[in-house]
């Protein structure tokens, strides 16, 4: 691809489009790069190093290490993500949680899980509230087919369970500013005043631990680079209400099936839902991009592209865990052995795999949803 | 916000001369017609003193809320405050009146109790005083007669549930631009003052969600809220619900002459809980006017306090004509706002219990 065919980068917690550039990404948003000794810091706690570790897709990050110390110091420490429910989940989605998963099981930690369905609400005319407060419902049960810890997870529905979080989503909008969130966020007057109040509540989780345990806790998030903005404002008021600043570990992005982009839900077709029939996402995977040459021969002679090829990022990213077999993959890719068709074949026979053992975790979270919500403080 | 030199009126002050007949026309309300009372009275026998004195003068919507009444519908009250202080008996006064709807419509009264907005505003209130003071206020409320049964109270950071989900859907139909031009909100507005109104509209149509029909709410309250009703009257058609009425009055003006009794100045306001020497020294030292129309001494006993209207008339006659000093006035003024406050305060000491149960 030529310089004048790459598009431009768009990363906002609203969009992100374009080719993305994360160094460029970790430079704008002033955080740093990951490290090796911080994923090996990790790793030893966990007993294990994470496959998302290995692979490169946390690139960055804000006060990890921190974080770390403090646990090390034998300090308790928790952590937040979170989701606007609009939709069916993906596999994209899932990405981040599957990893929260892993810091759960590792640090001891209570996971809070925000569900901004208030803010799918406000930002989209066309949802009703009770669709966006069902598809928190909906969502959940995703998230708890993860594997969470019912004990030690709160899933907090923005809309439904405001109770237990409006006090102090007030005290952290009492600190922000109309100014801040026009230039952080980009809103304009023309927005609607729900959307300019809403960053107040998707910041105050990240103290929400230590206001409701009474004692200040360190808080990490795992989630997507283009959520950064949020943290960022988080991180200026929390010196003013006396919380620690919270620390991230941001994802990349994983790729849709399409040319590109980041797995988008607003393109059915580029993206695998948890909710997909097993057949239904295998399709999916067989008319997937790759990294493949026109031809059967010039594949054979020149050997496909993992580097551009989506298949491969799935390989990577979720469904290839040992190393070896990645590498050779890989190399059976680039000296033309193996071809993309059979490589697609393999990889759903995987999604599929997945999805019939992921969606009977589904089925069997309906009955246990009432356990992961947020409860009042004891 | 307004003019320079026009009286500033907006929800968080009252300032300066205040000529009501101009408010009204500045808000775009209607003033209460005779004909507009008549119909009204056929309700209430005899009018309400308030009705009578036009303390309550101007109104959106009252006609639309009869018509909805004369047609077999239930109407909503709602009003409010903002838990800091005392109250003093300047608040008294929409409160009687909303009382005396209560009564005669049997409508049920939805309070609200905006301890969020005065946690976004000021710094000195703390969670802890903000409840003293609900209950407290709450107390003097419904000291005044209110029926427990017919009375909701809504204390936004408790029952915040109760309104969020309204609040959001109003929160959708309001640019910043509107609350800027309205509120005269700027760019160092915190977010939640920003989202704020949109708490305080929300009860407006609570009973219509609740009911999963029209409800219609009408709100009496003092001018200077006329901003919120407005702002909600505009939301109301695209969401679907009954506009908001409003029955508007004049405010209590302060014992040194200002044009409201503020709580953020104790020596110009007489409380529900001031002592009855406490009292007597306030009234002796308030400024008294040149003429009773411009006495704040005259205003209580018209506005809030004398319900017989020879009884008001004589006080009238006999301050013009020279037949009573300002001292022999201040005097019986002052035994006429401690019976009125002693009565007050033992009602409260009953319904103590009660009122626990309503704020739960």
């Amino acid at each position: 691809m030529t310089d004048q065919e790459r598009q431009e980068m768009v990363v906002t917690p609203w969009e992100v489009s374009g080719d993305i550039d994360y160094n460029k990404l970790i430079e704008q948003f002033g955080v740093q790069h990951m490290t090796q000794s911080i994923a090996d810091r990790i790793a030893r706690h966990a007993g294990y190093m994470h496959m998302q570790l290995r692979r490169g897709v946390y690139i960055s990050h804000r006060d990890v290490d921190w974080w770390l110390d403090e646990y090390e110091k034998g300090n308790r420490v928790g952590l937040y993500t979170g989701r606007g429910p609009s939709g069916h989940v993906h596999l994209g989605h899932m990405l981040p949680w599957f990893f929260c998963k892993y810091l759960q099981d590792a640090f001891d930690a209570d996971l809070y899980f925000q569900m901004t369905d208030d803010e799918k609400f406000l930002h989209r005319e066309d949802l009703t509230l009770e669709e966006a407060i069902r598809l928190t419902y909906d969502n959940s049960l995703d998230v708890i087919a993860c594997g969470f810890d019912p004990e030690k997870t709160h899933i907090i529905s923005d809309s439904d369970h405001i109770q237990h979080i409006y006090k102090l989503g007030l005290k952290v909008a009492k600190r922000i500013t109309f100014s801040t969130v026009k230039a952080v966020f980009g809103l304009t007057n023309s927005n609607n005043i729900g959307s300019i109040w809403h960053p107040a509540l998707q910041a105050m989780v990240c103290f929400l631990q230590s206001d409701r345990e009474g004692k200040n806790t360190p808080c990490l998030i795992p989630a997507a680079i283009d959520q950064d903005p949020y943290w960022r404002i988080t991180r200026d008021v929390a010196e003013k209400l006396g919380y620690y600043k919270p620390a991230q570990i941001h994802a990349k992005f994983l790729p849709g099936l399409a040319e590109g982009g980041k797995m988008s839900a607003s393109q059915p077709e580029t993206a695998i839902f948890t909710t997909d029939p097993p057949k239904v996402a295998a399709k999916k995977v067989m008319s997937a991009f790759t990294g493949g040459r026109d031809t059967v021969e010039e594949q054979r002679r020149l050997g496909g592209r993992p580097e551009v090829c989506n298949v491969y990022a799935y390989y990577y990213f979720l469904f290839e865990d040992d190393d070896e077999a990645l590498r050779a993959r890989e190399s059976a890719c680039k000296s033309g052995s193996i071809l993309c068709g059979e490589c697609k074949k393999q990889l759903a026979e995987r999604v599929k795999a997945f999805l019939v053992d992921f969606q009977a975790k589904r089925e069997k979270a309906k009955d246990v949803l009432e356990e992961f919500l947020i409860k009042p403080v004891e | 916000m307004a003019n320079k030199g026009a009286p500033v009126v907006t929800p968080w002050e009252v300032k300066g001369e205040i000529d009501y007949d101009r408010l009204m026309e500045r808000f775009g309300t209607e003033p209460i017609t005779p004909e507009l009372l008549e119909r009204i009275r056929r309700h209430t026998g005899r009018l309400h003193h308030m009705l009578r004195r036009g303390v309550f003068y101007s109104h959106r919507d009252l006609d639309a809320i009869l018509d909805h009444y004369e047609g077999g519908g239930r109407f909503v009250l709602y009003t409010g405050r903002g838990p800091s202080g005392p109250v003093h008996l300047g608040h008294l006064v929409p409160w009687t009146f909303t009382r005396h709807l209560q009564e005669t419509f049997g409508s049920k009264l939805l309070f609200q109790f905006t301890d969020d907005e005065r946690m976004l505003i000021r710094d000195d209130i703390d969670e802890e005083t903000a409840n003293h003071w609900v209950h407290e206020n709450a107390l003097d409320l419904m000291a005044l007669g209110f029926d427990p049964d017919k009375t909701e109270f809504i204390v936004n950071m408790r029952h915040v549930a109760k309104l969020y989900p309204l609040a959001l859907r109003i929160a959708r139909g309001i640019t910043c631009s509107t609350m800027r031009a309205v509120f005269g909100f700027g760019d160092d507005s915190n977010l939640g003052m920003m989202f704020f109104p949109t708490m305080q509209a929300a009860p407006c149509f609570l009973e219509s969600e609740r009911a999963g029909e029209p409800v219609p709410c009408l709100v009496p309250a003092g001018i200077d809220q006329d901003t919120y009703w407005r702002i909600t009257r505009d939301v109301a058609r695209k969401l679907g619900y009954p506009k908001p009425a409003q029955v508007q009055g004049r405010v209590l003006p302060g014992l040194t002459g200002g044009v409201k009794m503020s709580s953020s100045q104790p020596l110009t306001a007489i409380y529900t809980t001031d002592v009855p020497e406490l009292v007597e020294r306030k009234i002796e030292e308030a400024d008294t006017g040149d003429h009773p129309a411009r006495c704040p001494m005259h205003q209580y006993r018209y506005l809030l306090l004398t319900e017989d209207d020879d009884e008001a008339h004589e006080h009238y006659v006999d301050c013009l004509e020279g037949g009573i000093d300002c001292r022999e006035c201040k005097a019986r003024l002052a035994e006429t706002v401690n019976r009125f406050l002693g009565k007050h305060r033992r009602r409260r000491r009953l319904i103590r219990g009660g009122v626990d149960k309503m704020l739960e």
